[in-house]
């Protein structure tokens, strides 16, 4: 110690006190605000000269006039190439469907479970019969098969767009730049906004839900492709260019091999993405589960749940017969003998044979297109009624403890945040936003902040989304707080990741409405279940990520770490953490997004604000208020994200 | 080998296209008919009674959509839609699909009569009988707190997608409750049940023909009558005074896809003449959503025993 002190400081700057740092100066412009919302609470409105007063009556002519311009015996070559891609994607579909119900139900289980047997192996396989069984058990077989149809045709599709521009983006930076912000807007933006131009221009039917599940879920497979090709070391793509490899060379034998985990899980992600698109695809004519969920909803709720869990079935089985099947397939741990794949032929046309039979005999033997037969459907709802009736009696013992203390949180912690944003003066909210910006990330994101509010106030949105900026705060902050730690830990142990995994699956397929409407029985409150909703949906997103991150990491670099005397707590904080950054990064910046893209659910469930104008928009036709409520949302995700990712590049010394 | 499996491809799908092509549906001159279903148990109600008369009387084969209430309109429009058989007044929608473009026709009323209003639980009407009327609320708004709405009542709104106008309408009669948007009916449904349980006072937007009704006995505060050039859609804008009335009460109608009208097929007649009353309705839908009855058993008990209704929409 005392040589310690004997030392000379003068080479070290005297740490600031915390009140003179960021943290200090931030506190600072909070307390300024809270002066103006106490001094001049509900005083100033946003001006109503400050709005664009018929913006949304034009959009509301817009669409009125797109309406016209198809609705007429010969509409322009523009509506008949959308017509044209209408037809191609319900065909797809269509044929599908057919083709499914054709095989009997006998044949399509048989077939499906073959084909994983051949090329994923008996686990997956298993998995994958027990999915089909289950359909027919649950009594939705027919529901099911409609929306496999549909989730296959987009999961293909998404991938056939996405991974190719995935990988463009992974080795460009200017494509990375220009698909960025575009992506952000498919995935912010509610799709309840853009069902009605999807259904202006292709119609209702299979074809435009799947048009609708694509943009939801195209972004996924180009972000993590992307992130994956980055993630291959430099070294190892200048060694191979070194040796004299072609650019494409380089991509199939280094980067898509070396990328392959990421690229799993933008397989992953894609398929769960596209399952939990399926109520909304059902709006305009998806038909399948969506339907029986949105029905069930309003005079059944057990089998809404029912049909949520056949939802959350089939992804898992879809996803873990993609994996077995890609890992099975893998060139890299192939190394076939010719004794090796003579067994595999006659493997392969025994299969063959057996589901030809199954399909022959479900033919035979009139198994019809579904099973019709007894199910467990009566049995199960019965199960679940009797876990709901609990759930929405007000006198029981779990009652009085979540009714009291959602109550409390509404009261004490929501209610009166969400007063300090929607009545602060808004000169006040402008400038303190604005400067907390800066102290935290620099002159660019607070100058984007301040043009993105002057948008959302000149949209005449205001009040609305000061009232969804305030949950979003919060529930942004509670995503990563439990995100980040999962994700990380999950990285560290593979018995957490494992369990962990299905727990995921549930979470990111599971229709929202299906568990947030019981929650409500027993926190009967507004706000808080949509934050809950946002939060359950977002956090696996972000733990995924930075758990697939962490993992990266080069082991080399860990065990040199170890080899060095570090501790295991020293190789993650010091190491691994820090060399995942783009991957934690890219976890924070989809944690927000997943945040936003539930606002939508938020209005549905009580949170009222934009998500509430949202999807009053499609209920009552009106179409400018959808749109002007989505782009105030997507405001509010482009200024979040500018300051987030801010604060990154200021630590790095880039701005 | 290789040969040999892909003969039994080959078979095992000739073999399936054989039995669908002989599997078709026997439909005589009525040919397919798209009918669409909304979420809303009255909905399902009105579509499968009909589904079963078309199926039965005329050996059509229906096929049944849901599409959600706005993009119908669209979907009629396509002709891939034939006709909805219950519109709580989707007046802008109307004006363009049905007015202008003329792709969209008129088909008549459903006979049920839809109202909207405030209600409160009858247990409580009875407790406080001057809740009577909106009057009776005045002065007692804070019966209705809740950890939401702070020093005022809370007053819980509708789905949004329904016609409403409760903000304007708190406004322009002065009473000091907070409108609370607590999202689609599931929810707002969740909201009053657990007040209505445990029997405490509670005041929200609710309709009838619902099935819920036969289950909670709920009463209507009575809102101001209505007056000439009184305001319904609070969209419209101008001034709050105008809107202080109450809603209108909604004749529930039907529309169809022109190609459809035009088509001349039998079950224009039926889906023309299909009207009913909320009492039916309220029986069907009671065995569909109150007893998760299958809705073609549901709708097969009530033609049976309404054998003259039937007869009349099929113009016998």
């Amino acid at each position: 110690m005392a040589s310690v002190q004997a030392a000379p400081r003068l080479a070290v700057a005297a740490p600031r006190p915390w009140w003179r740092g960021t943290p200090g100066l931030v506190v600072a412009v909070v307390i300024g605000m809270l002066i103006a919302y106490f001094g001049w609470q509900n005083a100033v409105l946003w001006p109503g000269g400050l709005t664009w007063q018929s913006l949304s009556h034009d959009l509301d002519n817009f669409q009125t006039w797109l309406s016209d311009r198809r609705n007429v015996p010969h509409p322009s070559v523009f509506f008949v190439v959308f017509n044209g891609v209408a037809t191609f994607l319900d065909d797809i579909v269509g044929w599908l469907t057919s083709f499914f119900f054709k095989l009997t139900w006998v044949g399509t289980t048989v077939l499906g479970t073959a084909i994983v047997l051949r090329f994923g192996g008996r686990r997956a396989a298993l998995g994958t019969a027990a999915a089909f069984v289950s359909f027919a058990a649950l009594g939705v077989w027919e529901a099911s098969m409609r929306t496999f149809a549909l989730t296959f045709a987009s999961v293909a599709l998404s991938l056939a767009i996405g991974v190719p521009v995935g990988i463009a983006a992974g080795r460009s930076d200017r494509v990375q730049r220009v698909i960025t912000p575009v992506l952000d807007a498919m995935q912010i933006i509610p799709a309840f906004a853009y069902l009605m131009p999807i259904v202006l221009l292709l119609s209702v039917g299979p074809g435009a839900a799947v048009a609708t599940t694509l943009i939801y879920s195209i972004p996924p497979a180009i972000r993590i492709t992307a992130l994956g090709i980055r993630s291959v070391p430099t070294n190892t793509v200048e060694a191979a260019e070194a040796f004299g490899a072609t650019t494409l060379q380089t991509l199939l034998k280094v980067q898509l091999p070396l990328a392959r985990r990421l690229v799993l899980l933008a397989v992953n992600q894609t398929i769960l993405f596209a399952l939990s698109m399926v109520v909304i695809a059902g709006l305009i004519g998806g038909q399948g589960l969506g339907d029986v969920v949105t029905n069930g909803l309003y005079s059944d709720p057990a089998l809404a749940i029912l049909a949520g869990f056949t939802i959350v079935i089939m992804a898992i089985a879809l996803d873990r017969a993609t994996e077995a099947m890609a890992i099975r397939t893998d060139p890299a741990h192939r190394h076939l003998t010719a004794e090796r794949k003579r067994a595999l032929r006659i493997y392969t046309a025994a299969l063959t044979a057996a589901v030809g039979l199954a399909i022959g005999l479900g033919l035979a033997l009139h198994a019809g297109s579904s099973w019709s037969r007894k199910t467990a459907q009566d049995w199960l709802l019965a199960r679940i009624q009797s876990v709901l009736d609990y759930v929405q009696n007000p006198s029981t013992f779990i009652f009085h403890i979540t009714n009291p203390v959602g109550d409390f949180i509404v009261r004490w912690g929501l209610t009166p945040l969400d007063n300090f944003f929607v009545q602060t003066p808004w000169p006040a909210m402008v400038f303190g936003l604005a400067l907390i910006a800066f102290l935290v990330s620099g002159l660019r994101p607070a100058v984007t902040t301040v043009a993105m509010l002057a948008i959302v106030g000149v949209s005449n949105e205001w009040t609305q989304a000061m009232d969804t900026l305030s949950q979003v705060l919060v529930a942004t902050a509670l995503t990563l707080l439990v995100g980040i730690p999962l994700g990380i830990w999950a990285a560290e142990s593979n018995r957490v990741q494992k369990t962990m995994r299905p727990v995921l699956d549930v979470l990111q397929t599971l229709p929202q409405l299906v568990y947030i409407i019981p929650f409500i029985y027993l926190m009967p409150v507004s706000i808080v279940p949509g934050v809950i909703a946002a939060v359950l949906y977002a956090s696996p997103v972000v733990i995924r990520l930075v758990d697939a991150g962490v993992r990266e990491v080069s082991p080399n670099t860990v065990e040199a770490a170890g080899a060095f005397g570090a501790t295991r707590l020293q190789v993650l904080a010091k190491v691994k953490v820090p060399l995942a950054r783009d991957a934690i990064m890219l976890g924070v910046n989809q944690g927000l997004i997943m945040v936003l893209a539930v606002v939508v659910i938020g209005g549905l469930v009580g949170s009222g604000g934009l998500g509430y104008d949202v999807a009053q928009g499609l209920g009552r036709g009106l179409f400018g208020q959808g749109v002007l409520a989505s782009l105030a949302i997507l405001c509010l995700g482009i200024a979040l994200d500018r300051v987030t990712r801010g604060r990154v590049r200021r630590r790095e010394g880039i701005v | 080998m290789r040969r040999a499996s892909a003969a039994g491809v080959l078979l095992a799908v000739v073999a399936a296209l054989v039995a669908a092509g002989g599997a078709g549906a026997k439909a005589r001159a009525c040919g397919t008919v798209t009918i669409n279903e909304q979420a809303w148990a009255g909905s399902t109600a009105n579509t499968y009674v009909v589904k079963n008369v078309l199926e039965k009387n005329l050996g059509c084969k229906v096929n049944i959509t849901k599409v959600t209430e706005v993009p119908v309109y669209q979907a009629m429009a396509d002709g891939k839609t034939d006709a909805i058989l219950e519109d709580w007044g989707h007046i802008p929608q109307q004006k363009q699909y049905v007015t202008k473009q003329h792709t969209v026709v008129y088909a008549g009323k459903n006979g049920v009569t839809g109202v909207i209003g405030w209600y409160i639980p009858t247990y409580l009407m009875k407790q406080h009988p001057e809740f009577k009327t909106w009057k009776g609320l005045k002065g007692e708004e804070t019966l209705f707190k809740s950890p939401e709405s702070g020093s005022q009542g809370m007053f819980l709104g509708g789905d949004p997608s329904y016609q409403q106008k409760d903000q304007t309408l708190i406004k322009a009669l002065h009473l000091n409750f907070k409108f609370v948007s607590v999202g689609a009916e599931p929810a707002q449904v969740a909201r009053w049940e657990q007040l209505y349980k445990q029997h405490k006072p509670v005041i929200f937007y609710w309709y009838d023909p619902q099935y819920l009704n036969a289950t909670y006995q709920l009463s209507q505060v009575q809102l101001p009558a209505r007056f000439k050039g009184c305001l319904d859609d609070e969209k419209q804008g101008g001034p709050p005074a105008k809107y202080a009335c109450a809603y209108p009460t909604y004749v529930l109608t039907k529309y169809m896809s022109k190609k459809f009208a035009d088509s001349g097929s039998p079950a224009v007649t039926v889906v023309k003449n299909f009207s009913w009353s909320n009492s039916d309705q309220n029986y069907v839908a009671g065995l569909i959503a109150g007893k998760h009855m299958d809705p073609d058993k549901a709708a097969q008990q009530w033609i049976a025993k309404n054998q003259a209704k039937v007869n009349a929409w099929l113009g016998k």
